[in-house]
């Protein structure tokens, strides 16, 4: 029983690395409507300009920190212009073909400059081990947790009070109807997709800053958990994507413990599996999706 | 206030705005009628700049508005309330009517104030100012894409085909309010497949048939009947 609770603990923290990459697959879907898989090989990007500056530098926490955002940021900009602002209207088919692309590209150009296997990435050293009672708490699994928290919140203040997330809900909310409301729609996906990577730069950034060492295939598994996340709380909605990223992160450190390393590959697939078939629309999604059918019925 | 001449529009492989010209006067209704298909939205769409118009020239006292993008277009005082409303389902009312203002934020202040003349003249807006916009009846959500647009402060209104999908009673009541609107000194354009009514209130109208304007003048200049026979049914008598 202690040992599923500290496991249910590990995994929430673990999850809510997980729900920021969902959420940076949401802002862009809600958005855009398309999926951009070099989300992961983007932050892969910041993630290695993060540990150049501390491998030739020795830079601190807060100067990796803000290269690893930046590195994301500016490689999310190159995939929007790329492969989003570039294929106009409803290719939504050819933006996912050429952002596919782009990651094999950003990966390979990653490759090419960091040929060794793994890099050293900082830690949060120093920081003591807490005990609350039986359980245990990893110092940096506190920093996940309370900075995807502070994330989230701050994100839903930019999305409720500000005019640029008044903006960003139109696009998401009906297309066709910001563009004749006289939004600037370039402008907003763009501003989108660059918040989009911030997220991702910063789950990122507290992913390698756990592990230690990161690789290439960081690009990809940050791809795949992402849109796991995303696909089993439900396409779109923001709520659902944290609510994917916990209980996916649950259920993996469930079953790294009682299954190993390989049953946890096994039932991350089989929690997908299982969630599109009981819930096709996710978790979360059911509500948002009825209230828009029936909207559209009421025409 | 709005000169259009000889708008070409493609659809695809379709051309479905074959040279179209015609003004839209300052201060009154101008109405375009026209059977299904004729090309009545594209107009629209072409005129909001959602459209590009192959060629032609839109011109606004002057100055030309074929090239910009829709939220310019906005910005230049040309608004449009489209087909099927398309309002934000999952945003409150308040909401949707302030994104409406995004247009004239340079011009700073007065969103409050537009804001409570645009629930004044909508009082059952105000009742549901805060509920999600996709709960309100079909005649709600018209009148929400009113206000939304009477919020950018525009020039001129393009509206198109307010009377879709909504029970005869809330048709009266629509078309109420752009008299109103127009008695206000407003400029609107309207397009609209119920030509019987929309003739009660037009200055002036034109008549599209298969992305062509084939006839334009004032109401009573004309015989209604034949009129609406070819609005709707796109039928020509034999002369």
């Amino acid at each position: 029983m202690i040992d599923f609770v500290q496991n249910t603990l590990d995994g929430l923290a673990i999850g809510s690395a997980y729900g920021l990459l969902a959420l940076g697959f949401t802002l862009i879907f809600g958005v855009m409507r398309r999926l951009n898989m070099a989300f992961g090989p983007s932050i892969l990007v910041g993630i290695f300009a993060g540990a150049w500056l501390h491998s030739h530098w020795s830079a601190g926490m807060i100067p990796v920190f803000l290269a690893t955002l930046a590195g994301a940021v500016i490689a999310s900009a190159y995939v929007e212009r790329l492969s989003f602002a570039a294929i106009r209207g409803d290719a939504a088919l050819a933006s996912m073909a050429s952002s596919f692309a782009l990651w094999m590209q950003l990966e390979e150009a990653v490759a090419r400059v960091f040929p060794q296997r793994t890099y050293a990435f900082p830690t949060f050293e120093g920081l003591p081990m807490l005990e609350l009672g039986p359980l245990f708490l990893r110092p940096e699994y506190l920093v996940m947790f309370l900075t995807a928290a502070a994330l989230v919140a701050g994100l839903q203040v930019i999305l409720t009070r500000t005019l640029f997330g008044l903006h960003l809900r139109t696009l998401s909310d009906n297309r066709e109807a910001a563009r004749v409301s006289g939004v600037n729609v370039a402008q907003v996906a763009l501003l989108t997709f660059l918040l989009a990577a911030a997220i991702g730069g910063v789950a990122g950034f507290l992913i390698a800053a756990t592990d230690g060492q990161i690789s290439t295939k960081l690009g990809m598994w940050a791809t795949m958990k992402g849109l796991i996340a995303m696909v089993i709380g439900g396409l779109g909605s923001m709520r659902g994507a944290l609510i994917g990223g916990l209980a996916l992160g649950v259920v993996e450190a469930q079953a790294q413990w009682y299954l190993g390393a390989s049953g946890r590959e096994i039932t991350t697939f089989a929690l997908l599996f299982v969630a599109l078939i009981l819930l096709p629309v996710g978790l979360a999604g059911g509500a948002e999706t009825g209230a828009r059918a029936e909207a559209g019925r009421r025409l | 206030m709005l000169e259009i001449r000889d708008i070409k529009t493609t659809y695809g492989k379709i051309a479905a705005l074959k040279g179209v010209s015609l003004d839209i006067r300052e201060g009154g209704l101008t109405c375009l009628l026209g059977p299904n298909g004729a090309g009545k939205t594209t107009l629209i769409w072409t005129i909001s700049g959602i459209l590009k118009a192959q060629s032609g020239s839109m011109k606004l006292a002057g100055e030309e508005l074929a090239g910009l993008k829709p939220h310019q277009i906005v910005e230049k005082g040309v608004v449009t309330v489209p087909e099927n409303r398309l309002v934000f389902p999952e945003m409150t009312v308040k909401d949707n009517l302030i994104v409406g203002a995004f247009s004239r934020r340079k011009a700073k202040g007065g969103v409050e104030e537009d804001l409570e003349s645009v629930l004044d003249r909508f009082p059952r807006l105000r009742e549901r100012a805060n509920q999600e916009a996709g709960t309100l009846s079909g005649g709600e959500q018209q009148m929400l894409a009113v206000g939304r647009a009477l919020m950018a402060r525009p020039k001129i209104l393009l509206m198109d085909e307010p009377s879709t999908g909504l029970a005869p009673i809330i048709v009266e009541e629509i078309f109420e309010i752009i008299g109103k609107l127009r008695d206000e000194g407003r400029t609107i354009f309207l397009v609209e497949q119920n030509a019987n009514l929309a003739l009660d209130y037009a200055d002036h109208f034109y008549l599209l048939e298969q992305g062509h304007v084939t006839f334009g003048g004032q109401p009573g200049e004309v015989d209604h009947d034949e009129l609406i026979a070819r609005a709707y049914l796109g039928a020509r008598k034999a002369s």
